[in-house]
């Protein structure tokens, strides 16, 4: 067999052979924690392994001896059974509605219009590709790792008698093995397919709690991501009806001749990716998503789900090049980035406020997708990549943090460092990954603006988008580092396997923000085919185009100098003499009191601004939501 | 290369003495203006020595951290502002030092520091998105973000983007702590909060925090310079108009709320600054 037709196999498989083993053999923890392990090192490996050897296309016609394409037909029919199930489990008639007509029209488009060869193409691998097995393999793996302790905790705190971690586990491997299947094949049913199962696991993880709370949130996940899937399966329809191919790179190749329904279909597509990545309106499920697990936010938000959302539209950008549909995308995305970030503001919990900004980031990558010029997508690209390392390690610590002190409040972690000093310096640092320069997201944004500039209505949204995200993050670190003097540093204690988590992962996006500029002519260069070309050229550690240059290497030396000579001062300052905040008053003994009246101590507070008189969620949700739905009837609109 | 090593030199050496001479005939203008003599010119020099020699005292180790990266981010970006290199990144490389002197004050509990704090991130909210687009004006009219190629342009820029130089002049004068934006540190004692942000910086770290301010004023100053870079004299002219009216303004206007910061500079440079840029993309 050829390797590569192998390897596929076992980014797929491996997750579903892990799943189906944990379901059956994971009562026991360490025959289900070696499943989860061994898992995660199979697909790292086979990830790895897969680098040298994209791009490529396969022929992919059976499976077993039995024809793929009926398999996954069949599979994809139960798989709405299910989703039916649950919908009539619990009297959920939109639900119900959306599987039933997706159900009709799967089988129209299989019984009644399919004709002729089917695509002999199934699986198409470029480093597109490729940078998402990469992500949802090791990102993914390293969140299924530090799950393994989390969960263990979590159900001895909610005092769980009978374990559900099986389960918990067969879904988070599924999860990753769904996702690779989506982003390497061609074939638009079976994408669908596995968009589906994308849907059904987040269905299932949101509600793993059982709680009220948990089970409508996860209701509203279920239905929400179900008119994704009527809008993905109508959308393939209607490309299959005007270009009589289900291979997607064929669709995009005929590009249409900007046609009425070849853009319509594009446009439904596009919808169905905005459903998924929780754009404005559709933001609500994401943020209901937050009541599961911690890590299983962590994997929505970072490595699965959310991506797909982004993946799809980079997939489909070449298609609609220079059309209004592209526009009108770059203006969405643009207001998403704006609004994701002034609601963040407007949060004090800090799940809250990682889910808006989650929001915002893939606002920005779509606006760069809509823009649609070699810069943007080569922004879009690199910020897909570091947004998913930084994103999955600020997530996997708030997780931590919020184990520790019982609160994922941003008030209550005023003054971390002295509790959990490890811990709040690591979510610090990813703060810092998130706003900084010489650090990916920044050089991405970057990217993403000076490309922008053109275009009037992106960049002044762009503009006071990413100063209000400044605002929210710098606010986060500092409160994590308000205390009175705090005392040496020692290290608190957290299991291994959670230091084995964060620490790859802030490593892992320093080590792969200096080397951004191999990063891009390695993985991103040969990411760009026609219409677009490598905009930016690698200058000795320099990305330079004709009209900017972000020196990433210098920038990143002369910041580890800086470092240094930071952290020299700051061993030094720990000889220097400490004196007590300024309260304005007689000090007591106490940093944070003072005499008041009648000699009494009083406490000192200060809380933190959130302004939510502008940027509350009571006052922005219903116009921004609305704002949403008006550009996203532009973009259907548009597209006609 | 020998070019390079001179050009970081200058702007690490310019930093401090450029901006702690504006700084001191600041200070003169400022007592002129109130009918008092001021200090001599080369007293903010003074006082930053005698700062740096006293002993280091904090409330939180990681203030001191953060006073160096927060020189440091200043220092870095006045040299890359001399090195010719791309303006957008310097305006982001100066953010980091900001959010750096925002995350030391907010690493004291004083309510003082952190009301100062919270303040100055409000602060950089205003000026932020007005700064971008005003680099997004130079880009659109010169075609490039780089500072070399934009003094090569061989018109004078303020013709072109008369508001975004009035918009830059808001940013200015929040960045110089000028009245009526300076709300969250300022050096008038009669205010309701006045030193915030600064207050629990103290001795060689509150020298140090001097010292970056200093470069950033340099920087913003080096900015203005793009609008007239034809002729040395239209340059200076340009400068000296620009700061007399800072100074004029600082005196002249009372301290106002953030609510009313944000709408206005918002408002107003917003507008302005789209105006501008709506010219450039018919021109």
């Amino acid at each position: 067999m050829d390797i590569r037709a192998g390897l596929i196999a076992i980014l797929v498989l491996a997750p579903f052979g892990g799943a189906i083993l944990c379901a059956v053999l994971g009562a026991s923890r360490v025959i289900r924690s070696s499943i989860v392990l061994a898992t995660g090192a199979v697909l790292i490996a086979s990830a790895l392994w897969l680098i040298p050897l994209v791009p490529f296309r396969l022929p992919a016609e059976s499976f077993l001896g039995l024809n793929l394409h009926t398999l996954i037909q069949a599979a994809d029919v139960v798989l709405l059974l299910i989703i039916l199930y649950y919908g009539l489990k619990h009297k959920h008639l939109v639900i119900v509605a959306l599987a039933v007509l997706q159900l009709l029209l799967t089988s129209y488009l299989e019984f009644f219009m399919l004709k002729g060869p089917l695509p002999v193409e199934r699986v198409f691998c470029d480093h597109l590709s490729l940078m998402m097995v990469l992500i949802i393999s090791i990102v993914g793996s390293i969140i299924c790792y530090q799950a393994i302790p989390y969960m263990e905790n979590h159900e001895h705190h909610y005092h769980i008698l009978k374990s559900r971690q099986p389960r918990f586990f067969f879904v988070m491997l599924l999860f990753l093995g769904g996702m690779n299947g989506l982003v390497l094949f061609n074939d638009l049913t079976f994408i669908y397919f596995f968009f589906e199962v994308t849907t059904l696991c987040s269905f299932l993880l949101i509600g793993h709690d059982r709680t009220a709370i948990a089970t409508r949130n996860a209701l509203r996940a279920l239905w929400m991501n179900s008119v994704g899937g009527a809008a993905f399966i109508v959308g393939i329809i209607a490309a299959y009806h005007e270009t009589g191919t289900l291979e997607l790179q064929k669709i995009l190749a005929t590009s249409g001749a900007g046609s009425g329904v070849y853009l319509l279909a594009l446009a439904l597509l596009c919808l169905a990716s905005f459903v998924k990545s929780a754009q404005f309106p559709f933001q609500s499920w994401l943020l209901g998503a937050m009541v599961a697990p911690t890590p299983v936010s962590a994997l929505l938000h970072s490595s699965t789900m959310v991506k797909v959302g982004i993946y799809l539209v980079l997939r489909l950008a070449p298609g609609f090049n220079g059309t209004l549909l592209s526009d009108s995308v770059a203006v969405f995305g643009a207001f998403s980035f704006l609004a994701g970030a002034a609601l963040a503001v407007g949060q004090s919990n800090g799940k809250k406020v990682l889910a808006y900004s989650t929001i915002s980031n893939l606002g920005l990558i779509f606006a760069c997708a809509g823009l649609n010029t070699a810069e943007a997508m080569i922004a879009a690209m690199l910020l897909l990549a570091f947004h998913a390392v930084v994103k999955a390690m600020l997530f996997l610590s708030v997780g931590a943090i919020e184990q520790h002190i019982a609160s994922r409040d941003i008030e209550d972690m005023r003054g971390l460092y002295a509790v959990m000093p490890l811990t709040a310096l690591i979510t610090v640092s990813g703060v810092i990954m998130m706003i900084m320069p010489p650090f990916g997201v920044l050089l991405s944004k970057w990217m993403a603006m000076e490309a922008a500039a053109r275009n009037l209505y992106v960049i002044v949204m762009v503009a006071l988008g990413s100063a209000l995200t400044v605002i929210y993050w710098a606010r986060w670190a500092g409160t994590l580092m308000s205390d009175p003097f705090a005392g040496r540093f020692r290290p608190e204690h957290q299991p291994v396997l959670t230091w084995l988590a964060l620490g790859p992962l802030c490593v892992g996006g320093g080590v792969m923000s200096v080397l951004a500029p191999w990063l891009y002519t390695r993985m991103i260069v040969p990411m760009l085919a026609s219409p677009y070309t490598p905009a930016y050229m690698n200058k000795a550690g320099s990305l330079e185009n004709v009209y900017g240059t972000f020196a990433v290497l210098p920038l990143s030396v002369v910041a580890l100098l800086g470092l240094v000579v930071a952290v020299i001062a700051l061993k030094r300052a720990f000889h220097a003499k400490i004196a007590s905040p300024y309260l304005s008053g007689i000090q007591t003994g106490e940093p944070s009191m003072f005499l008041g009246p009648m000699n009494q101590p009083v406490k000192a507070e200060a809380k933190n601004y959130y302004l939510d008189t502008i940027f509350g969620e009571a006052r922005l949700t219903d116009w921004v939501n609305l704002g949403g739905g008006i550009l996203l009837t532009l973009i259907l609109g548009g597209a006609l | 290369m020998t070019r390079t090593a001179i050009l970081i030199a200058c702007g690490l050496v310019a930093g401090p003495i450029i901006g702690g001479l504006v700084s001191g005939m600041d200070r003169i203008l400022t007592a002129r203006m109130q009918s008092r003599i001021g200090p001599p010119v080369l007293q903010p020099f003074y006082d930053v020595v005698k700062l740096l020699f006293k002993e280091p005292l904090v409330v939180n180790v990681w203030q001191a951290f953060c006073a160096y990266c927060y020189i440091a981010a200043a220092s870095i970006s006045v040299v890359l502002f001399f090195l010719q290199s791309d303006l957008l990144l310097i305006f982001f490389v100066q953010a980091v030092g900001a959010v750096f002197l925002v995350v030391g004050a907010l690493s004291s509990t004083s309510p003082f520091s952190q009301i100062g704090a919270h303040r100055e991130l409000l602060q950089i909210l205003s000026y932020e998105p007005l700064l971008v687009l005003v680099v997004v004006g130079f880009y659109l009219e010169t075609g490039s973000f780089k500072v070399a190629d934009i003094y090569a342009w061989q018109h004078p820029l303020l013709l072109k983007l008369p508001f975004l130089f009035i918009v830059l002049g808001y940013a200015l004068t929040i960045k110089l702590r000028k009245s009526p934006f300076d709300l969250s540190t300022c050096h008038h004692a009669h205010q309701e909060l006045v030193k915030g942000l600064l207050t629990d910086y103290s001795g060689p770290f509150l020298a140090l925090t001097e010292i970056g301010h200093w470069f950033e004023v340099v920087l913003l100053l080096g900015v203005c310079t793009l609008f007239w870079a034809t002729s040395w004299v239209g340059m200076a002219v340009l400068l000296a108009g620009t700061y007399f009216l800072e100074v004029l303004v600082d005196n002249t206007t009372s301290r106002m709320t953030w609510r009313w910061m944000l709408s206005y500079v918002w408002g107003v440079g917003l507008t302005l600054s789209i105006v501008n840029l709506i010219w450039l993309h018919q021109g």
